[in-house]
């Protein structure tokens, strides 16, 4: 169940608003933070707060990339795969890191900390290719500047950004 | 420069034919008029068009629009030149065709849409033969949704049909798009039954094997079936149904379009309220006396032992689920031998009420379900539209989403699958209220003074709800078109009147091009023609049995002693009876109590006329012969070894047979049984002298109903209700109480587990939760049920569904009370194990 006070924050978003659902998505946003990820019973309370039904939710919600609806590991790695990184051999960069972390794209490292995952265009075309790590960019990239990002964030130095 | 008024006809040629149509209509249903058929699969005419699968491309080669086109997305305009076989367009569906059957589990030859499937149809047409794409298919894992429809993910071309039903025509929220992209899911949060009761349609809709209708799977491929045009008998409104039959047995119904009345969709009450025809338990022959016997022999006995009878003495029992035929014959037999006029109805007050609602009906008042959808203002008074009448709640969320007002004006708390207000009232007070809406509505109308002046006076309303009622009077005074539901079910005789005089009255305030809408709801899918009729009712005929005053009843396809709150009285008083002849094709007690029981055959077999609320006439074919299901003689291992000259169980005749030539053999046949005598059978129904119902039926109203202006208001008492005391109201829900409906396997099987209703207040003052299960003291011993409580529902009430798996039977009589504290909740020992709330003599 999620805390009092998250309970508080969410009804107080929500007041006054004529239709709650359009903030659907930062009340996903805020129950993720708490959960780690959207959990079942994290959507479920969502749908009740939200006055919709769970799937009316659950469609929002796998519609977006940086819901998360399975658990994911401490950092979680957004490589970017919109065109303009795409012919900056994004897929380089992603074969790269996968082999790096010994997973597949969707996986998590078996250490918990790595999860890999790809995304849509994040805007910063001009610094291709490009990651998100925990809602920081990334970019531009190099199988060794990735070498390095990760040992940074192995380190436990980096700050733990969340989106949004 | 002048905007083009709506209705603007233009012209455009497509594949070198010229055609005019109405400006913006799609081109795609313009080619469709020219009998060219463009390739499709999300646009659909009661969706409408969204562009989502780029199946319908075609090449517009002149005119305001050029290039390559979705023919769903564009709009008809003048000067349009369209090619559908420009080699641009057809190589491009050929590339949309290939993509969307690159994950396609080519599973054809097991999957149930094979056959008559879409997706067969365009990778066919679109030239689709060879695969090229070698790589991994995408896969899905399907979900459970419930008993109706099945579910293959797989298959899926993701058209958004299905999605865009269930939401946004029939306002269901479990159902929907799930994911993105070529994951897109269409299914539920988590597996389990569809809450919709429109589901049922998504496999109508669905262009392939994704959804499917799960009780026939596997088990008819469409060319194995007899299929043929029929009319849904499970409510008034008689929406259009195909009938689809294999080896003697019901496979499936689907719905058939009929723009004035269902349009393309049906409930599921309608889709699975079929499989009473396939009954084990099915009267099939003939019997006199217990014993089996052929029918000449039955007949004549029937005729030989109602010949000592005075004919004041004779009554017959009629059923709104008959065909008009059947009504016909019944009325006429009643006349030619001077029997007592013909009962249709269970008590006085619903005679009263179907009566006064036909007799407010006329041609120019009249709405069908299509009108709904065209009012801006609508008044639903005491009825609760998705338990008597499910297809008229997608109609008004169909004009509310259009904007429409919607108010309903009930006791109970009535579902809606869309926006409305509600207000509650006592059943006995609803028409005070009507009267109060209505002063507003009519304020300073000469023409409207003697209608007001008969109205009732309003009950002591609070300010804010009073208020409320002036509004909408006002709304109703000042809107295009002014719609008034009214139900029959639950409402006292008057009040159907009111409501149509209220109507009638609205449309005189409007200029020429303007109207107004009455549209009654009545028990049966003839009851119109029974109200019509007229007749006693049946509490009256009961009496005159116990008084000796009837002593030869013939009871033709009603079901009166599983509808009757007073079961043991009636048992009793047959017993009393000298001759009790049944026609009937549904199982039921009283077939066990009748000398002469004469089988008839269902509207699968017969067919026949149904004449629906709104006066339109139509027709349902016979689909299939009757006869013992092969799927039971098989498995017995064999047929019958038998020597006989037709099928085994097949001796069922329609019931109209039946009568007819028992009025021959009583010596006063000589009714040709042609639409000429049908008519005369009927003269509330004027338009039945023109013979047979085109396909989508025929209004037979009169233009204009004589004396309808003024209603005649008799006084209607409220019951002694003694304080701390609960008024108990028997009730319909969408499934479970319909009377052939509830004799239908599949919804026994799945509808949901039987309720009573109480409010809040009244909850509140006993200490009962919703959900508890409650033991209720009736008459005739305790009623066990799961309590719902409801705080848009009028208090001083209990609601009882007539649903045979709840012992409402116990009621032992009609107008009971019963204390409100000595209904209790039993506690979690108590609680029955399921079976102990159905009927042992269901079996
Ligand atoms: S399930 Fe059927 S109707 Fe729904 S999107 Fe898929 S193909 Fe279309
Ligand atoms: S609304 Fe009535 S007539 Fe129409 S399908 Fe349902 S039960 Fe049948
Ligand atoms: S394409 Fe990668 S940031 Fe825009
Ligand atoms: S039918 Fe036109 S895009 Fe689907």
């Amino acid at each position: 169940m999620p805390d009092d006070d998250l309970r508080r924050t969410i009804l107080n978003m929500l007041q006054g608003v004529e239709h709650p659902r359009e903030k659907a998505v930062d009340v996903m946003y805020l129950l993720q933070r708490q959960y780690g990820y959207l959990c079942d019973e994290a959507l479920v309370v969502g749908a009740e707060l939200l006055g919709m039904t769970p799937l009316e939710l659950e469609e929002l919600a796998t519609f977006y990339d940086f819901i998360y609806r399975r658990p994911v590991g401490k950092y979680v790695i957004h490589v970017c795969d919109g065109v303009v990184c795409w012919m900056h051999h994004e897929d380089d960069i992603f074969r790269h890191l996968c082999a790096r972390l010994g997973v597949r794209p969707g996986e998590t490292t078996a250490d918990g900390l790595f999860t890999v995952l790809p995304t849509v265009c994040i805007g910063d075309c001009d610094k291709a290719p490009a990651m998100l790590v925990n809602g920081r960019f990334y970019g531009p990239l190099t199988p060794g500047r990735v070498d390095e990002i990760l040992e940074t964030l192995r380190s436990g130095d980096e700050e733990r950004v969340l989106c949004p | 420069m002048s905007r083009k008024p709506e209705e603007a006809s233009c012209r455009l040629t497509i594949d070198g034919r010229e055609i005019v149509v109405a400006a913006d209509t799609p081109v795609i249903d313009a080619a469709e008029r020219l009998g060219i058929m463009i390739p499709r699969f999300c646009y659909h005419p009661a969706l409408g068009a969204v562009g989502a699968c780029r199946m319908c491309a075609v090449k517009f080669l002149d005119g305001p629009v050029k290039g390559l086109q979705m023919s769903c997305m564009v709009g008809a305009r003048d000067g349009m030149v369209v090619s559908t076989t420009n080699p641009e367009a057809v190589d491009f569906r050929r590339q949309v065709v290939e993509w969307l059957m690159a994950n396609h589990p080519h599973d054809c030859p097991v999957c149930d849409e094979g056959g008559h499937c879409l997706l067969q149809d365009e990778t066919i047409s679109g030239g689709h033969a060879l695969r090229r794409y070698r790589g991994p298919k995408r896969t899905y894992r399907d979900q459970d949704l419930g008993p109706f429809v099945a579910h293959e993910m797989n298959r899926c071309i993701h058209c958004y049909r299905c999605a865009r039903f269930y939401q946004e025509v029939a306002g269901g929220r479990d159902y929907g798009v799930l994911s993105i992209a070529r994951r897109t899911y269409f299914g539920r949060y988590e597996g389990g039954r569809l809450e919709s009761p429109f589901a049922g349609n998504i496999i109508d809709l669905c262009p392939t094997g994704t959804l499917t209708d799960k009780p026939s799977r596997y088990r008819a491929r469409r060319w194995d079936l007899e299929r043929g045009p029929s009319v849904c008998l499970h409510c008034s409104l008689g929406c259009g149904l195909t009938v689809g039959a294999r080896y003697r047995e019901v496979m499936k119904l689907e719905a058939r379009l009929n723009p004035e009345v269902n349009g393309h969709f049906i409930c599921d009450r309608g889709r699975y309220g079929f499989g009473y025809e396939s009954r084990p338990d099915r009267p099939r022959q003939p019997r006199v006396d217990g014993r089996e016997t052929i029918a000449g022999a039955a007949l004549a006995a029937l005729a030989e032992g109602l010949k000592p009878f005075e004919a004041g003495k004779v009554a017959m029992v009629g059923g709104t689920r008959s065909n008009l035929e059947t009504l016909a014959a019944l009325l006429g037999l009643c006349r030619d031998q001077g029997w007592r006029p013909p009962v249709f109805f269970r008590d006085a007050r619903l005679a009263g009420a179907a009566e006064s609602a036909a007799a407010a009906l006329s041609g120019d008042l009249v709405a069908s379900l299509a009108d709904v959808g065209r009012a801006d203002v609508i008044l639903v008074v005491c009825a609760d539209p998705l338990a008597e009448a499910p297809m008229l709640a997608l109609s008004l969320r169909r004009a509310a989403r259009r904007g429409a007002a919607v108010l309903v004006l009930d006791h109970r708390p009535c579902d809606l699958p869309c926006e409305a207000e509600r207000l509650t009232f006592a059943p006995q007070e609803l028409a005070g209220c009507l009267s109060r809406l209505a002063h507003a509505a009519l304020r300073g109308r000469k023409e409207a003074a003697a209608y007001l002046s008969s109205l009732p006076l309003p009950p002591d309303l609070l300010p804010e709800t009073a208020l409320a009622l002036d509004t909408w009077g006002k709304r109703l005074a000042e809107a295009r078109f002014p719609l008034v539901v009214c139900g029959t079910d639950q409402a006292e005789p008057t009040l159907p009147a009111l409501a149509g005089g209220l109507a009638r009255l609205l449309a005189g305030s409007h200029d020429q091009d303007r109207r107004a809408g009455f549209l009654p709801l009545l028990p049966g899918p003839n009851g119109l023609a029974a109200a019509l009729a007229g007749g006693g009712d049946l509490e009256a005929l009961l009496a005159d049995i116990e008084d000796g005053r009837a002593t030869a009843l013939l009871v033709v396809e009603s079901d009166l002693l599983s509808r009757t709150p007073e079961p043991e009285r009636w048992l009793a008083a047959l017993r009393k009876l000298k001759l009790l002849a049944v026609c009937d094709h549904l199982p039921s007690p009283l077939l066990e109590a009748a000398h002469v029981v004469l089988p008839s055959r269902t509207v699968f077999e017969a067919g026949g006329h149904f004449v629906n609320q709104e006066g339109r006439l139509q027709r349902a074919m016979p689909v299939f012969s009757p006869g013992l299901p092969m799927g039971r003689t098989l498995r017995e291992g064999h047929p019958p070894r038998l020597f006989m000259s037709c099928a085994p169980g097949s001796e069922p005749r329609p019931a109209a047979d039946w009568l007819k030539d028992l009025a021959g053999l009583l010596g006063a046949g000589g009714r040709a049984g042609d639409w000429a005598d049908l008519a005369a059978a009927f003269p509330g129904l004027p338009g039945l002298a023109a013979g047979p119902a085109p396909e989508n039926g025929r209004r037979c109203l009169p233009e204009t109903a004589p004396g309808a202006d003024a209603p005649s208001v008799a006084k209607t008492g409220s019951p002694d209700v003694p304080p701390d005391h609960l008024q108990v109201l028997l009730v319909e829900r969408t499934f479970g109480t319909e009377e052939l409906s509830c004799r239908a396997p599949l919804l026994a099987a799945s509808a949901p587990e039987p309720w009573v209703d109480l409010a809040a207040a009244d909850a509140g003052k006993a200490g009962l939760a919703h959900g508890a299960w409650l033991l209720v003291p009736l008459p005739g011993g305790p009623l066990r049920a799961r309590l719902r409580v409801h705080q848009d529902m009028a208090p001083g009430l209990l609601l009882l569904p007539r649903d045979p798996r709840l012992l409402w039977q116990r009621l032992a009589g009609t107008g009971v009370l019963v204390e409100l504290l000595r209904l209790h909740a039993i506690t979690a020992e108590e609680e029955p194990a399921g079976e102990d709330t159905t009927l042992e003599a269901e079996p």
